[in-house]
């Protein structure tokens, strides 16, 4: 590949997951206000958000540390959109793969962690506990799945899994071929995606919205862009692991979306569970279904 | 007679031992020594051809003991294992010098003895890394583990009490390495690897067991494996800061070499694939596999519960090394290449963190993490050393942790092995939730007062931290490097040697560059840096400028939240925590207690008819049978 060809690339994929991400949120809060029978947002409200809180006048920030751990969790998925393969454009995907993937994605959560931890506000700190419990709580069964896929195509190229799934039409797909293992997947993308009611990092009731308990301007801008980008990449792995990627950019997104209204519909339903409660759920539930569907693979 | 560079260097490091003993008292003995670990490691580097598959040097020393050649030659393995060894002396010396030195001589520590003990560690471990049969690798195994004695039982009181403890199991892994050695002599009639390496193509199974729970228990106790592995962390934690870091990165790892030369080399991984175990579908080499990856999580489970920040690290050093074993076992070129680069990886970074938390103690007096807090703005530099080295210990990219134990993860995948694979990465889940308690509890949240004048480590002690910190990054960044080492060591040992770029690994079920994915990576952190900065400045507050629940909170309220870390999941799992391990050891303890009173007893009765009627019976029982 020529390497101007590959910079654009490298370019044009955390930009287009920038943008389609701004477009889940909105999607996301859109769903939210109809349940609860409200309009909801215009459709620039993201992009709005965004600009406002990134030229407040008050700019607060607890040190070095505090600016560094947002700038980490921008850069950490926008360095993670360039492993996952988009219609026509593959990027740097050949030279990663999923497990690099799944752990490039944990780069962001922790320099949220790092930079929540410098204000030294306890319940940020709270909440940082709080959410590494709930990401050893759904990684469990998410690697259980990925591992399923993976050793069902053969390889952890993203890339090639996307092109077995594609070969063969629907019949081909990973939901078809493995629907056990997608169910699985589907709850513990769910729970990473720290909505209700697995949002026990957030949860204002009790620790004031935990990790953005001091966070206001630039870095809780920073951490919008951080959701938007969370969101694309989560529901676009789904749509890559099981529903046979994108041949298309019109059946890509279509399927993007799709996969997110599923757990926001639910979402908006539902009481938060406790963080034990949690933890049960995500190694009960999801994990067995997951391990039976390992089983049915190798 | 000509010396061979062999010769030079176990010279050398005996020079550098006499150094330590006879002017170790003396100004500026630790500097001395220190550059005499550099001037091993230059003649250690003189031998690089051995890293790249270059055959063998032998030493002039041999001579022969009841029939019995013994023998010390280096290859690829020893060279790899001796790299390691020599890198972690030098740092952890170098970093032992000046500030440090004068502060533990202050608090009453006899600098002597400390560099007198680590100069005996590192010739022993060459020694050992050197065996060229079974007889001298058993000389060089004892010489280590009282070595490594001498360095634990340094600091007297609770060190003391670990330091016996350790001996008593590393006793006891003596007795069944020995045991193992008879077994092999009355079945080869020599201890040289040639003759052993035949013996055991026509070994009955049931003695191929033997050996292997022999072999594998006693030198499974040196690097901690479940249920041997309760000794390692008190034991290592309590040393004297630079000694930990040392013995934190390569002493139990001597146990691994034991287990290469002569589990996965002498007896070969398809032997004892083949020693099923009846009535269940595993064999011995699960076995391994399954002690391994019990020793990932038990013992990362148990760092997360820790409050001091060193025994924290050293249950981890616990942990890491069943990464390693689960590697070897797995024994493809992916998982060996995996397990002997992360004994590599796990050096650079344990050193690391135990020199940083020493460091944190050098400046505020304590390593109990609930009296820590906030010192990233008095500490900068140690901060990030601290954090490279938990990225490392987390197997997070960028650093060269990640590189190790993906190549595990692939190989696991590989060989689809499900369950496995999820033990190793709810172990790295641990790691990562126990890494994060650290680093917050230490550096981040609330300064205590007594702390607002604490100032950044010393410079003796900086730089050697900032190279181990560059280490690690670099061989993340290139994978190739260290990869060429171990590729030539899987040679050595026997394994399939793995397909390695400068990047990373080469494979048709997907690869990994290491330099595209970090390069990626630094530039989505400099597009994110300057979505960041470019907006409007802020002002930067007081660290303690905050509030909670409603009211300001000031420096004299101590709100650091740091104990009982994670509640939640504590609430879940806190149950989980028997302490069974404990219980087993006290049982085997009471039962020798036992065994020993009733042999008193017998002993003290002095029943002259007793005794001379079970002899008797003994001896008719011998002679019927």
């Amino acid at each position: 590949m020529a390497p101007l060809e590959l910079l654009l690339e490298l370019t044009l994929m955390p930009l287009v997951a920038f943008l389609v991400g701004m477009m889940m949120v909105l999607m996301m809060r859109r769903i939210a206000a109809r349940i609860q029978r409200r309009v909801g947002p215009p459709l620039f409200q993201p992009l709005y958000d965004i600009v406002k809180l990134h030229s407040k006048q008050t700019q607060v920030s607890h040190g070095l540390i505090h600016d560094i751990g947002i700038v980490m969790a921008m850069g950490g998925y926008i360095a993670a959109e360039t492993l996952l393969p988009v219609p026509g454009m593959n990027g740097i995907a050949e030279k990663g793969g999923i497990i690099t993937l799944l752990y490039l994605m944990m780069i962001p959560s922790l320099g949220l962690a790092l930079g929540v931890g410098q204000c030294a506000n306890p319940n940020g700190s709270i909440g940082i506990a709080r959410a590494l419990t709930a990401m050893l709580a759904y990684d469990i069964p998410l690697v259980i799945v990925i591992f399923g896929v993976a050793y069902a195509a053969g390889t952890t190229n993203l890339v090639d899994i996307i092109a077995q799934q594609q070969a063969g039409g629907f019949a081909t797909w990973g939901a078809v071929q493995m629907p056990l293992l997608a169910v699985a997947g589907l709850i513990a993308m769910h729970a990473s995606l720290g909505k209700q009611p697995f949002e026990i990092y957030i949860a204002p009731a009790e620790i004031a919205t935990g990790p953005m308990v001091e966070m206001s301007g630039k870095h809780l801008g920073g951490l919008f862009v951080m959701q938007c980008f969370q969101l694309y990449t989560i529901s676009v792995l789904y749509v890559s692991l099981f529903l046979g990627g994108g041949s298309t950019w019109f059946d890509f997104l279509l399927k993007s979306f799709l996969v997110l209204a599923i757990p926001a519909s639910i979402a908006y339903l539902f009481p938060r569970y406790r963080t034990e409660d949690l933890l049960r759920l995500m190694w009960k539930w999801p994990v067995m279904l997951g391990l039976i569907g390992v089983a049915f693979v190798l | 007679m000509t010396l061979t560079l062999l010769d030079e260097l176990l010279l050398f490091s005996g020079a550098t031992l006499l150094v330590a003993l006879f002017i170790g008292r003396g100004l500026a003995a630790g500097w001395m020594v220190t550059i005499l670990y550099g001037g091993q490691l230059l003649t250690l580097l003189k031998m690089a051809a051995l890293g790249y598959g270059g055959g063998i040097i032998a030493s002039s020393l041999s001579f022969t003991v009841m029939g019995q050649n013994l023998s010390w030659r280096f290859d690829a393995l020893s060279w790899f294992f001796a790299l390691i060894t020599l890198g972690s002396a030098l740092l952890s010396s170098w970093f032992a010098c000046g500030a440090w030195e004068r502060s533990y001589a202050k608090q009453g520590g006899n600098i002597w003895l400390f560099h007198l003990a680590m100069a005996l560690n590192v010739l022993s471990m060459l020694i050992l890394l050197a065996s060229g049969d079974l007889l001298s690798l058993f000389i060089g195994w004892e010489l280590v583990s009282w070595a490594g004695f001498l360095l634990m039982a340094l600091a007297g009181g609770v060190a003391t009490q670990a330091a016996m403890r350790y001996i008593t199991y590393a006793m006891a892994g003596g007795m069944a390495i020995f045991g193992g050695l008879a077994l092999v002599y009355s079945s080869s009639g020599s201890l040289q690897l040639d003759a052993v390496l035949i013996a055991v193509e026509s070994m009955s199974t049931t003695k191929l067991w033997l050996l292997v729970i022999l072999f594998g228990g006693g030198f499974g106790v040196k690097m901690g494996l479940l249920p041997f592995h309760l000794w390692q962390a008190p034991a290592y934690a309590e040393t004297p800061g630079p000694g930990s870091a040392f013995l934190g990165a390569i002493s139990s790892r001597m146990g691994l070499f034991a287990i290469l030369l002569v589990l996965v080399k002498l007896f070969g991984i398809v032997n004892i694939d083949s020693l099923k175990i009846p009535f269940t579908l595993i064999d011995a080499r699960d076995l391994l596999a399954w002690i391994a990856v019990f020793t990932i999580i038990f013992p990362t489970f148990t760092a997360m519960k820790q409050n001091d920040a060193r025994h924290l690290l050293a249950w981890h050093g616990i942990g890491q090394g069943g990464y390693m074993l689960l590697g070897v076992v797995v024994a493809d070129a992916m998982g060996g290449a995996g397990g002997l680069l992360h004994v590599f990886n796990h050096a650079t970074y344990q050193a690391a963190l135990f020199m940083a938390v020493t460091a944190v103690i050098h400046r505020t007096g304590t390593a109990d993490l609930n009296k820590l807090g906030g010192l990233v703005v008095r500490m900068p530099l140690s901060f990030m050393v601290l954090l490279i080295g938990i990225i490392g210990l987390a197997g997070l990219p960028p650093m060269n942790g990640f590189v190790s134990k993906w190549l595990v993860y692939r190989s696991l995948l590989n060989e689809g092995m499900p369950l496995l694979f999820l033990a190793a990465v709810i172990g790295t889940l641990g790691t990562i939730l126990s890494v994060y308690k650290l680093i917050h509890n230490i550096f981040l949240g609330q300064l205590r007062v007594e702390h607002e004048q604490v100032k950044e480590a010393p410079w003796s002690m900086m730089a050697p931290m900032l190279i181990l910190a560059a280490i690690i990054f670099i061989t993340g960044l290139f994978p190739g490097i260290p990869l060429a080492w171990v590729a030539s060591v899987q040679e050595v040992v026997g394994l399939p040697a793995t397909d390695y770029t400068l990047g990373g690994v080469e494979s048709v079920s997907g690869s990994l560059d290491m330099i595209w994915v970090i390069g990626v990576l630094f530039a989505g952190f400099g597009i994110g840096a300057v979505i960041f900065y470019s907006a409007g400045r802020s002002k930067r507050v007081h660290q303690l400028d905050n509030y909670a629940g409603g009211h300001f909170l000031s420096a004299d309220v101590r709100y650091q939240y740091s104990d009982n870390f994670y509640a939640g999941l504590m609430h879940l799992v806190g149950g989980w925590y028997r302490g069974s391990f404990l219980w087993l050891e006290k049982s085997v303890i009471s039962l020798i207690d036992f065994l020993s009173l009733v042999m008193q007893g017998l002993y003290r009765r002095a029943n002259a008819e007793f005794y001379l009627l079970s002899t008797a019976l003994f001896v008719m029982a011998w002679v019927v049978i």
